[in-house]
């Protein structure tokens, strides 16, 4: 055979071999593409319980920075603080793990509710937490919800305490504060570490309620704020109004003993009623 | 195809398909081929009706091209996680000689550029009007004004939005099998019988043509919403399908109008809010009763149904499909199939209309 053909054939065939690995190559590539952009498709959605969807939408379309760049906004929303009584002296006499474990148990079941009464957790602050109602989305039902999740939360950590109890372990107690006010919601923190947040009065009132359960022996307080909006959707209780850090006048509280008649939004489909022939 | 929703929780059917022949065969004349889930929603006639008929590509569109109002149902269908829809447009999409790599540039949205700055611009507004509702649409629907598209297209842009929105919710909320039209690319048969499938669907669609103002009850809300749709035949789709839906006799109209009044102030859509509260004051229901019912979604005056439905029309809002389709479950067992449907078409229609008005009918341009 001609050498001539035979050094042409042997070309076209590493030239074919070239062509069907690049090929393969390509499509590999494009696999792995698909699969990231599908996880940054599926992050984008799960960032929407982070930050309202607008911030996201910047977030991805011009990156972190710019997304950083946005105006704080003035809004109105609910914010819920607990924490745990005494687990500070309780963690001292347990063992890291034990210790580990019980707060992830917590950490979980109060997350839920949360989550499922339409707020979302702004932040972890050692055993407490905050979460905010009325921050991502509009909710006018904001206060009503924010009760509603803390009753869930109360319920879930009696639950909690059984299985603790039955464990062994010792049983866990909470406070929870709720307040409703204005504040700055936007992007906040350092060059390195930012995250949508919250600022303002409300919080820190939030945190300051949160701590007069213990002053006044119960579990759930609300301010005024709040208890305008709840109308008498739930059992009140009113406290003699107290002192605390960083505000003027004693604030007033009251104590949630729970939902008032039958309860709304959370319990109405499960009521059983008569209507099917 | 893989699909993006794969990750999204969807629970098996909670509806039981029924059984009308005449119904099933309007669809399948609609359609060209049978329609996949018309028989889900046959309890209540005006649902299936509403699945069936409120397609664009039926002789709705007059500016709108027909491509990018595709685009705009699978990204609205991919933002409200409906598995059922979201599976039924890219097979479409496929169908229609789409390649698998193109819809996924689409989806992954990387690949905006391949688009004209008004196709980008009408999914920018169904992105954000799926992800913020109209607080967030607001800016975009500006930004599509900016982009050239006159107010004819930009309505139709919103009202393509608003039937998706419809379809996901329907379908999200009987949990519609979704996994026959997730396979559909991969069927052997269907691969084969693809162009023929294609012309078939094709001959079915339509564009619209120029249509008279129908007549509404000045008493109901949502006159303005139709007459702003003037001499586009979406004016007599929108007209005929409300007309049904507040004539159905499985829910009581103030119980409709109040869901629609939930509706509304979740989102929130102040003129939707104001129509309704006078609808209500027709219907003998006091604007204090209505304040203290929207305020707590529960009260004293609230019929045992309005009781069960008020909390269903604020979930629809913004969900998760699986929690969604959990209260639907919880609902099934205390209600009957034709007010279970109905609310679901209720709540559906509530969010597609209330979402529309809120800035195709209040922006500052419209």
């Amino acid at each position: 055979m001609n050498p001539l053909v035979v050094s042409a054939l042997a070309v076209a065939l590493l030239l074919a071999f070239a062509w069907w690995q690049q090929r393969r190559r390509n499509a590999a590539l494009q696999r792995q593409l698909d699969l990231a952009a599908t996880e940054l498709q599926q992050l984008q959605q799960a960032c929407a319980r982070l930050a309202p969807a607008g911030v996201v939408d910047r977030m991805v379309a011009d990156g972190v920075h710019a997304a950083t760049d946005l105006p704080a906004e003035r809004k109105v929303v609910t914010a819920l603080f607990s924490d745990l009584v005494g687990f500070t002296a309780m963690s001292e006499k347990l063992e890291p793990p034990v210790m580990a474990r019980i707060l992830d148990g917590y950490f979980q079941r109060v997350s839920d509710a949360v989550h499922a009464h339409s707020g979302h957790v702004s932040t972890w602050l050692g055993d407490g937490m905050l979460a905010y109602f009325g921050a991502l989305r509009p909710n006018p039902w904001q206060c009503a919800d924010a009760v509603r999740c803390a009753l869930a939360m109360v319920e879930a950590m009696r639950a909690y305490n059984e299985e603790l109890t039955r464990d062994g372990l010792p049983p866990l107690a909470l406070g929870i504060g709720i307040h409703r006010g204005p504040g700055l919601a936007g992007m906040i923190g350092s060059r390195e570490r930012r995250e949508y947040g919250f600022v303002g009065r409300t919080v820190n009132l939030a945190a300051r309620v949160q701590s007069l359960t213990r002053t006044h022996g119960v579990e759930i307080l609300v301010t005024a704020s709040v208890r305008e909006e709840l109308g008498d959707a739930f059992r009140l209780q009113a406290m003699p109004p107290e002192r605390v850090k960083g505000i003027d006048e004693p604030v007033a509280t009251w104590a949630v003993a729970g939902p008032a008649g039958v309860e709304p939004a959370a319990a109405a489909a499960t009521i059983d009623l008569p209507m099917k022939p | 195809m893989d699909s993006a929703l794969a990750h999204v929780a969807w629970e098996t059917s909670l509806v039981e398909p029924g059984h009308d022949r005449a119904m099933e065969s309007y669809a399948r004349r609609r359609l060209g081929v049978p329609h996949m889930t018309v028989r889900y929603f046959l309890a209540a006639p005006w649902v299936a009706r509403a699945v069936v008929d409120l397609h664009v590509e039926f002789g709705l569109l007059m500016k709108l091209d027909q491509r990018t109002a595709d685009l705009i149902g699978l990204v609205v269908s991919q933002e409200n996680s409906c598995r059922f829809c979201y599976a039924i447009v890219r097979s479409t999409l496929w169908l229609q000689g789409m390649d698998a790599a193109r819809i996924r540039r689409v989806e992954q949205d990387f690949a905006r550029a391949d688009l004209p700055p008004p196709a980008q611009a009408a999914i920018a507004y169904a992105r954000a009007q799926s992800r913020s509702g109209p607080a967030g649409a607001l800016s975009a629907w500006q930004t599509l004004r900016a982009a050239g598209i006159d107010t004819l297209e930009a309505k139709e842009i919103a009202f393509t939005v608003a039937v998706t929105d419809f379809s996901n919710r329907v379908h999200t909320m009987v949990a519609a099998p979704y996994l026959p039209a997730e396979r559909m690319p991969e069927h052997p048969l269907i691969r084969l019988l693809r162009p023929l499938l294609d012309r078939v669907l094709g001959s079915h669609r339509s564009r619209g043509a120029p249509a008279g103002l129908p007549p509404a009850d000045p008493a109901l809300p949502y006159g303005g919403l139709v007459a702003a749709f003037a001499g586009s035949p979406i004016a007599t789709a929108l007209q005929r399908l409300l007309s049904e839906m507040w004539v159905s006799p499985h829910l009581s109209r103030r119980c409709k109008l109040l869901m629609f009044a939930v509706v509304s102030r979740g989102l929130p859509c102040e003129v939707c809010e104001l129509e309704i509260a006078r609808a209500l004051r027709h219907e003998g229901l006091a604007a204090e009763v209505l304040e203290r019912i929207l305020g707590r979604l529960e009260a004293p005056e609230l019929e045992p149904t309005e009781r069960l439905l008020l909390p269903l029309a604020r979930e629809t809002l913004w969900y998760e499909p699986a929690v969604l389709q959990r209260r639907v479950r919880a609902l099934r067992d205390v209600l009957t199939p034709p007010q279970l449907i109905e609310a679901i078409g209720v709540a559906a229609l509530a969010n597609a209309l209330c979402r529309m008005t809120a800035v195709a009918l209040t922006a500052q341009d419209a």
